[in-house]
């Protein structure tokens, strides 16, 4: 299999100069000193709790760097794809990709897999700084490839909503915030909405939610879901205070069922709907909805 | 090598493109000319498969582009009017990009680079950066790119515009070469003079029409029925020129300080008896010529004098 010419070619632009390594660098380090800053805030604590070393000092620490990589992939792809197309329309280089005979669904595999590549490198580079946790013990194996996967099929699902928007939109900055706004609609709408359904359905039948219920709403939220993961890991979970009154609603309805857990199904609909992004955006590559470009500011 | 059929393309009620229709040999170059905003790129989007036409038909190389999109790209080399460069990539990255959007094998698209270079003369800038090159080499950079898949059928886009009188000389140059190697070309332009050399075709387009196409020849033919004379006569040029307005066949007749021109009816007899009657008349005769019908004058003629003034 040949290798994506647009992808090989972005990933070369990416990598090529300051950028790149500052990036690496200042994640990393960013990192190293939130690891560092828990366990000298955890071990100033333990001095007059627990005077010996305790593991679960380790656990929050893989849990604040897990969430931080978290936010910092949805933070960090929107600007890395928001110009994807809408940068090309501005420079004038898209129509000469268009009238290749390249098929523009390859154009947008290759700008998402640049991309994601770029973002699990950061996340890839970050894993000795995540294994510094091991050497407390406490996580599994399991649960860093379940978290990588969790961080991949995410990466993919931001990175060709981005890759849509920017194909939608003339400015690369109306695309970014279109992300932005989406993932916000995701993460906290969704549980607005729920909340007010709840209200709605209590006062009208004053019955509970059931677990398919909560689904139904917080399939799509990524902080739902992640957090859902990292419980589910057997760790503690600090964003679940945030949110407890209402995911409590979920677990005591639930009971019993046997059902698809959070972070599963948000992950099949994050890969369908990265699918769906994917395919509306080679198609909305295509169409041209301004006027040509008329003179000056040629080349 | 191309054909195209009642075109239309409407942009919500005005009308870019109405009813054109061409044809272009293979092995020709096509001057598509015709004043600012008469359809040209529009023509030329709907050919490279970037715009959608309202109707119409458009076949190149016997493939109709709406039946094979795909199948008709591979056998174009487009270059549009305004274009951009990334700006990360060498010159050599740059060509290598192209060559693996086109599904070339890397080891045959170095070569082919190092001979699209060697064409445009741009060997020597390989290793610099795309967004250091002057408008020329960027313009020949593009031309370049539009030959990596060594297309039968080459569209360019206003070549030459924003290109100094020495680069316009080295476009030629090498849209002579691509001539010779069989290329079928189609050029846009809205100043005809910097296509009378090159074309044996030309097609002049107005308002979304085809005002007149064909070859040079052709065209010449079918409006030289006003052709020009022009005679110059030692010393005073009164008499010649009392002469020549009294002459039924002859129309327009004007003096400039050295020499008259009139237009005649195209048909030679004319010719002789004017020649002979001015003998006749001691008028001092030393040069009498046609005027060589220049594709400008066609130009001119035939959108009704549209100015062609550039930009
Ligand atoms: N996307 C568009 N939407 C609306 N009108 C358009 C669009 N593109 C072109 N037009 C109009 O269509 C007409 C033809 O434009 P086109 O660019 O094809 O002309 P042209 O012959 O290439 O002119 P020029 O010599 O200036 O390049 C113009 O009147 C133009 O304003
Ligand atoms: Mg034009």
């Amino acid at each position: 299999m040949r290798i994506n010419p647009v992808m090989e070619k972005e990933l070369k632009v990416k990598m090529r100069g300051w950028k790149a390594p500052a990036l690496i660098t200042s994640y990393l380090g960013f990192l190293g000193l939130v690891v560092w800053m828990v366990f000298v805030s955890n071990n100033y604590l333990s001095r007059y709790y627990a005077p010996s070393f305790n593991p679960r000092v380790a656990l929050s620490a893989y849990n604040v760097l897990a969430i931080l990589q978290f936010c910092l992939l949805m933070f960090i792809i929107p600007p890395m794809t928001g110009g994807a197309v809408s940068g090309e329309r501005e420079r004038q280089t898209l129509d000469l990709l268009l009238c290749t005979n390249f098929h523009p669904l390859s154009i947008v595999l290759g700008k998402m897999s640049a991309t994601v590549a770029h973002a699990m490198l950061l996340i890839t580079a970050s894993l000795p700084i995540m294994g510094t946790v091991f050497l407390f013990g406490g996580i599994r194996l399991r649960d860093l490839l379940l978290l990588m996967a969790f961080y991949l099929v995410t990466a993919l699902f931001v990175a060709s909503m981005g890759i849509f928007y920017s194909t939608v939109f003339r400015r690369s900055t109306v695309a970014i915030i279109m992300s932005y706004l989406t993932l916000g609609a995701l993460s906290v709408g969704t549980f607005v909405f729920m909340a007010m359904y709840y209200v709605f359905r209590h006062s009208l039948y004053g019955t509970q939610f059931t677990y398919g219920e909560v689904m139904l709403f917080l399939t799509p939220n990524p902080i739902y879901a992640f957090s859902m993961m990292l419980e589910n890991s057997d760790m503690g979970f600090i964003l679940l205070d945030i949110f407890f009154g209402i995911r409590r609603i979920g677990m005591a309805q639930g009971s019993g069922m046997v059902n698809i857990k959070p972070w599963a199904a948000n992950m099949i609909f994050n890969t369908l709907a990265a699918m769906v992004f994917i395919l509306l955006a080679s198609w909305r590559i295509r169409i041209v909805k301004k006027p040509l470009l008329k003179k000056r500011g040629r080349l | 090598m191309l054909t195209v059929e009642n075109l239309v393309k409407k942009y919500g009620k005005f009308k870019a493109l109405d009813g054109l229709s061409f044809h272009i040999d293979e092995g020709h170059i096509y001057g598509f000319v015709g004043p600012n905003g008469a359809g040209k790129t529009t023509t030329i989007k709907i050919i490279a498969g970037l715009l959608k036409p309202t109707s119409g038909r458009v076949m190149v190389d016997g493939i109709d582009i709406s039946a094979n999109p795909r199948g008709v790209k591979s056998k174009i080399g487009y270059m549009p009017d305004f274009f951009g460069v990334y700006d990360d990539l060498k010159v050599s990255e740059y060509m290598d990009f192209y060559a693996g959007v086109y599904g070339i094998e890397k080891s045959r698209a170095r070569k082919i680079t190092d001979e699209l270079l060697e064409l445009v003369d741009l060997s020597d800038k390989r290793d610099a950066y795309v967004d250091t090159l002057s408008r020329g080499m960027k313009q020949r950079l593009c031309l370049a790119r539009s030959l990596i898949h060594d297309p039968k059928f080459l569209i360019l886009d206003e070549p030459a515009s924003g290109l100094d009188p020495r680069a316009r000389v080295e476009m030629k140059e090498i849209l002579k070469e691509l001539r010779s190697m069989g290329k079928t070309i189609l050029i846009s332009s809205h100043i005809l003079p910097e296509l009378s050399e090159i074309c044996n075709s030309i097609g002049i387009i107005e308002k979304g029409r085809m005002v007149i196409s064909g070859t040079v020849e052709e065209i010449m033919r079918k409006i030289s029925r006003n052709r020009t004379i022009r005679i110059k006569v030692q010393g005073d040029i009164e008499p010649a020129l009392r002469f020549l307005q009294e002459q039924p066949e002859l129309d327009n007749v004007s003096a400039s300080s050295d020499y008259i021109e009139a237009d005649y009816d195209g048909n030679p007899d004319t010719l002789v008896r004017i020649l002979r009657g001015m003998v006749k008349n001691d008028i001092p005769v030393i040069s009498f010529s046609e005027v060589e019908g220049n594709l400008e004058s066609i130009f001119m003629h035939v959108t009704g004098g549209v100015a062609a003034n550039e930009d």
